[in-house]
């Protein structure tokens, strides 16, 4: 097997007694779709926030092969600042050489508003768009996702998984946490879950159906 | 450089779309310099004195023999002060209702005591309880004074009279009275006429001592009047005039106010948005966003001091204030406000990181304002321990700075002093926001 294109070796993170995530790994390889699922405060946030760099884990080092994109649960964008500028702002702090073509790219790509209305004007799904559109600004070989679809209506979530599929077809990484089961079975090659800060399962996404029901009840 | 600087203008973007804290930017200089302006206007204006003559003073009057005009003293006061003829009614009306600052009231008889010298003359001087009442008294005490000056010269000429008369004899009068002296030249004379004898003797030696004497007394008269004249050499630079001390007050205060506003409300929106998590992911550091938002708080305090400066001035300029705008000494003012405001940004970072949330930061930055300010205006002989705790605040360091920045003659050394606490205590305060910035992204 290759070389992983992100490593997290046994990290963890504390919120002083409170311990969110008990030491983990988490390997993720070229072309392959990894779910993380677990009920809410499973710490599939936490473990996604740390391999984006996001978060500084109490324990345990975190390797990249390649440039990571992150996708956090919240939209994370200025509201006063339209989608366009928000992009661009975005890819310059990247280093991306022409901002302005690679914000223009995103905003077609995603079908958002290209006008200058503040983004935080946005529909729900638009502004949840533009959260997984500013993450691959810099194209990044792998993507974390943080339930990127979970505002979204179906139409908006079948366009949000063709742009994420492309990218493993070009021999990227996926890694989304969900508790959409239905996603795992039809995006994931993988499964890992988490509860209560602690993996329960982690193996094929066909071996999920039997953790399923122990998971959520 | 480049992530704080691409920070920097987007926080000045996102400041120009939110239009009430744009408008209160832009009005709160105005006001203030506004109000601080008036303030000055009103500290050195002509207050308004009530004159009150119960004793009819005319024009000119006669003292020991010489004529002294009174009304062109009474024109002399008024270059001080805006003197208002009123009755004695009306000037008691209008001191009680603050219409007039102070009453100053020729009494009857004054008139009298000073043409025949029995006795001292007495002006009489009320004052009202308002912020300008001391320095009228100082004034009126000043006018006293250059009276006494003035008058000192006829009294004494009017002394020498009686001296010459007990010298050569003659005809005077004193109080009404006429009388005829034989004086000490007319004794040295019917001395003459009478036998020698050891009596006569003393007589005529005594006569002779108390001529030499009394020709001495006019200079022992003039020198004991005067036994300490106070003369003031003329200095040049600028006077630190109250204008002054309020511009620096309000500048500083104005720019530490909204300074360490923003600089929380930028930081803690960092956290509302979302976005630290983004930036921190290796695009900017904790310590770039620590500079990036102490430069918005730099810019913006620039923009409100100069604005105060240019506003206050020409008010100032329009009033016609004593001491006026040091208008060459703006660029100067310039560089201390942006170093404030900085400064004063990374105390507003760390607060903003500390209280997490863009509300309860722009709250909890009013409340540490507040107390930051008074700390600076405690003197060190009130209470040393607010004096050294206000040393490792700005407020203090940032009014002495505008203040010699713009009315000391050679600031430099107070300035380089000054700029050093306050690159100290913003480094200081920018390594615990940088900390409380790590806290605040996890």
């Amino acid at each position: 097997m290759s070389e992983p294109l992100v490593r997290a070796l046994q990290v963890a993170r504390r919120y002083g007694d409170i311990e969110a995530l008990a030491p983990t790994d988490l390997e993720l390889f070229e072309g392959e779709t990894v779910a993380l699922v677990g009920p809410n405060g499973a710490g599939k946030s936490t473990l996604l926030a740390i391999a984006a760099g996001a978060l500084e884990p109490s324990q345990g080092t975190v390797e990249s092969q390649a440039r990571v994109g992150w996708v956090p649960q919240r939209p994370a964008h200025y509201a006063r600042l339209s989608a366009r500028e928000n992009l661009e702002l975005f890819a310059r702090l990247e280093g991306v050489p022409d901002a302005a073509g690679a914000a223009t790219r995103l905003l077609e790509r995603f079908a958002l508003p290209a006008e200058a209305r503040p983004s935080g004007d946005l529909s729900v799904g638009n502004r949840q768009r533009l959260n997984v559109a500013l993450s691959l600004l810099g194209d990044p070989r792998v993507l974390l996702l943080d339930e990127p679809t979970a505002s979204l209506d179906p139409g908006q979530r079948r366009r949000v998984w063709e742009v994420v599929d492309a990218l493993r077809g070009d021999g990227g990484a996926i890694c989304f946490a969900t508790q959409n089961v239905e996603e795992v079975g039809e995006r994931a090659d993988r499964v890992v879950v988490l509860q209560d800060g602690r993996v329960v399962f982690a193996g094929p996404a066909s071996g999920f159906a039997a953790v399923e029901q122990d998971v959520f009840g | 450089m480049r992530a704080v600087s691409i920070v920097l203008r987007k926080d000045l973007r996102v400041l120009g779309r939110s239009p009430l804290l744009l408008g209160a930017l832009l009005a709160y200089p105005i006001v203030i310099a506004l109000l601080v302006g008036l303030i000055a206007g009103y500290a050195s204006s002509k207050p308004r004195v009530a004159f009150v003559d119960e004793d009819h003073l005319p024009q000119v009057v006669s003292v020991g023999g010489r004529r002294f005009h009174l009304q062109a003293v009474i024109d002399d006061v008024a270059k001080q002060v805006t003197l208002v003829r009123m009755s004695p009614k009306d000037a008691a009306r209008e001191l009680s209702q603050g219409k007039v600052v102070a009453t100053i009231t020729v009494p009857r008889g004054f008139l009298g005591n000073l043409e025949t010298m029995a006795s001292s003359p007495s002006l009489v001087l009320r004052t009202g309880s308002g912020g300008l009442a001391p320095r009228v008294t100082q004034q009126m005490q000043s006018l006293v004074y250059q009276l006494n000056q003035k008058l000192q010269a006829g009294y004494i000429a009017a002394n020498l009279r009686f001296v010459d008369l007990i010298l050569h004899g003659g005809p005077g009068s004193f109080l009404g009275r006429h009388f005829d002296l034989l004086g000490l030249d007319g004794t040295q004379r019917e001395l003459a006429k009478l036998p020698p004898s050891k009596r006569v003797a003393v007589i005529r030696h005594f006569v002779e001592v108390a001529r030499v004497g009394l020709a001495q007394t006019g200079t022992a008269l003039r020198a004991t009047a005067n036994p300490i004249t106070l003369t003031q050499p003329k200095t040049h630079g600028r006077t630190w005039v109250l204008s002054a001390q309020v511009q620096a007050y309000g500048i500083a205060l104005t720019v530490t106010f909204l300074a360490l506003l923003l600089a929380a409300g930028a930081a803690a929106a960092e956290k509302d948005e979302g976005t630290i998590g983004r930036l921190r992911r290796g695009l900017v550091s904790f310590g770039q966003i620590v500079w990036a938002k102490s430069a918005l708080a730099a810019v913006v305090g620039l923009g409100l001091g100069a604005a105060i400066a240019i506003v206050f001035g020409l008010v100032v300029e329009i009033g016609g204030v004593n001491g006026g705008e040091p208008w060459a000494r703006l660029p100067l003012l310039f560089v201390g406000v942006t170093l404030v405001g900085g400064v004063v940004g990374a105390v507003g970072v760390l607060l903003g990181a500390l209280a997490r949330e863009a509300r309860t930061a722009s709250l909890l930055a009013v409340l540490v304002v507040l107390p930051v300010v008074f700390l600076g205006l405690v003197p060190r002989g009130a209470f040393a321990l607010a004096y050294w705790v206000s040393l490792f605040l700005p407020f203090a360091h940032a009014v002495t700075w505008f203040g010699a920045a713009l009315y000391d003659t050679s600031p430099w050394r107070t300035l380089a002093v000054e700029t050093l606490w306050l690159v100290g205590i913003g480094l200081v305060f920018g390594l615990l926001a940088r900390g409380a910035l790590r806290r605040l992204a996890a």
